[in-house]
């Protein structure tokens, strides 16, 4: 090894050093955008807190248990609304492609606010108050959920092909916008499904 | 006009008198209860509309003060106790319990109301902080940069001048060729 050689070598380790010594300034000034994909998580599970279990064949006067809960990855605390909602086999549901909400009104409803990579989970109870028949049809008139008793208008035909009263009851997730400075449905949804037996 | 004709006149008279008071009577309190109604709904809708507003406002500024470093996770615990009330009063406002709506919506008000100037504070705090830890991170590295730098000047020079002694102090050498 030359002179020169030996003075390339020195130049190039005392740069390295200097980089080094230079990287925490720089990691505080410069941000980095992190490439991770930004999303929220919606879950619904059965009363033993497990992804089984749920209500199906529910009944007038019981009480069933469900707990939903929101994960979040966005980047930041995120400020969310949980709608609960309440349908027959022919009214709609959210339109997923076009991130379209419901149409029908909330029965009931969540607000947390989520840490970055943290989640939030509550837990819902409801009862089925007044059911009735005539014919073909069944009739929910008013429903408690969380104690608070709430009347409503839905029906349901006899399912020939699954002989039953189908109803849904789903949770629709929304995110307060700061831009935008309102809410926004998120596009996600969960739901289960219930046969009202008489 | 006859004695009769007079007493069957005032006898009318007050008889559609005495049918409108009884009306009056009974439509009293059906229009005092739609105007009280009324009145319930826009007390509860406005307590609502403020409560969801100080909630966005303190949200807003926990978000700041996240951004600015902050650990804002007591005060997203606090906003959470706010949203829950916030919630039940749009339930109740649904299914038309309006006192009870103004009151959750008045509580979640009082506690996002608390929230933001502490949320404002954490978030100067952390700025304040961090404008420090950036001056020390700063100072410390040109400190490393020049000391390596007169360091590795220095380091050179007595490099280079061993390397020339070591080379006077070697002797050329001819090398035999017989061959």
């Amino acid at each position: 090894m030359n002179l020169e050689d030996h003075r390339t070598l020195f130049a190039v380790t005392t740069l390295g050093l200097v980089l080094i010594a230079a990287l925490p300034t720089v990691s505080m000034v410069v941000s980095v955008p992190s490439g991770a994909e930004r999303f929220s998580e919606l879950w619904v599970l059965g009363p033993t807190h497990m992804a089984e279990g749920y209500p199906f064949n529910v009944r007038v006067g019981e009480q069933y248990r469900l707990f939903v809960g929101v994960g979040n990855h966005m980047g930041y605390s995120a400020y969310y609304v949980v709608y609960v909602k309440f349908r027959n086999q022919t009214q709609p549901l959210p339109d997923t492609l076009n991130a379209v909400p419901s149409p029908l009104p909330p029965l009931y409803e969540f607000r947390a606010f989520v840490v970055d990579g943290g989640t939030w989970e509550v837990q819902l109870t409801f009862i089925f108050l007044n059911v009735s028949r005539l014919g073909n049809s069944s009739f929910v008139s008013e429903m408690s959920i969380n104690d608070v008793v709430i009347s409503m208008d839905s029906s349901s035909g006899w399912d020939l092909e699954n002989s039953g009263f189908y109803y849904q009851v789903f949770f629709e997730l929304w995110l307060y916008d700061t831009s935008l400075q309102g809410f926004q449905y998120h596009n996600r949804f969960v739901g289960i499904w219930l046969n009202m037996t008489m | 006009m006859s004695k009769k004709a007079v007493w069957l006149s005032s006898m009318s008279v007050s008889r559609v008198f005495l049918i409108l008071l009884v009306l009056f009577a009974f439509m009293t309190p059906v229009f005092v209860f739609k105007a009280t109604a009324t009145d319930g709904e826009d007390a509860a809708s406005s307590a609502i509309k403020k409560a969801e507003e100080a909630m966005v406002l303190a949200y807003q500024a926990v978000l700041e003060a996240e951004r600015a470093g902050a650990n804002t996770s007591g005060l997203l615990n606090r906003l959470n106790v706010a949203g829950e009330y916030l919630a039940r009063a749009h339930i109740l406002y649904r299914v038309g319990d309006l006192d009870d709506a103004a009151r959750f919506a008045d509580l979640c008000f009082e506690n996002a109301e608390k929230v933001k100037p502490e949320a404002e504070w954490l978030g100067n705090t952390a700025r304040v902080e961090s404008g420090v830890r950036l001056r020390f991170t700063m100072v410390g590295s040109v400190l490393s940069v020049c000391l390596i730098g007169v360091a590795g000047f220095l380091t050179w020079r007595v490099f280079k001048r061993r390397y020339y002694r070591r080379v006077m102090r070697m002797k050329p050498e001819v090398a035999s060729d017989e061959s």
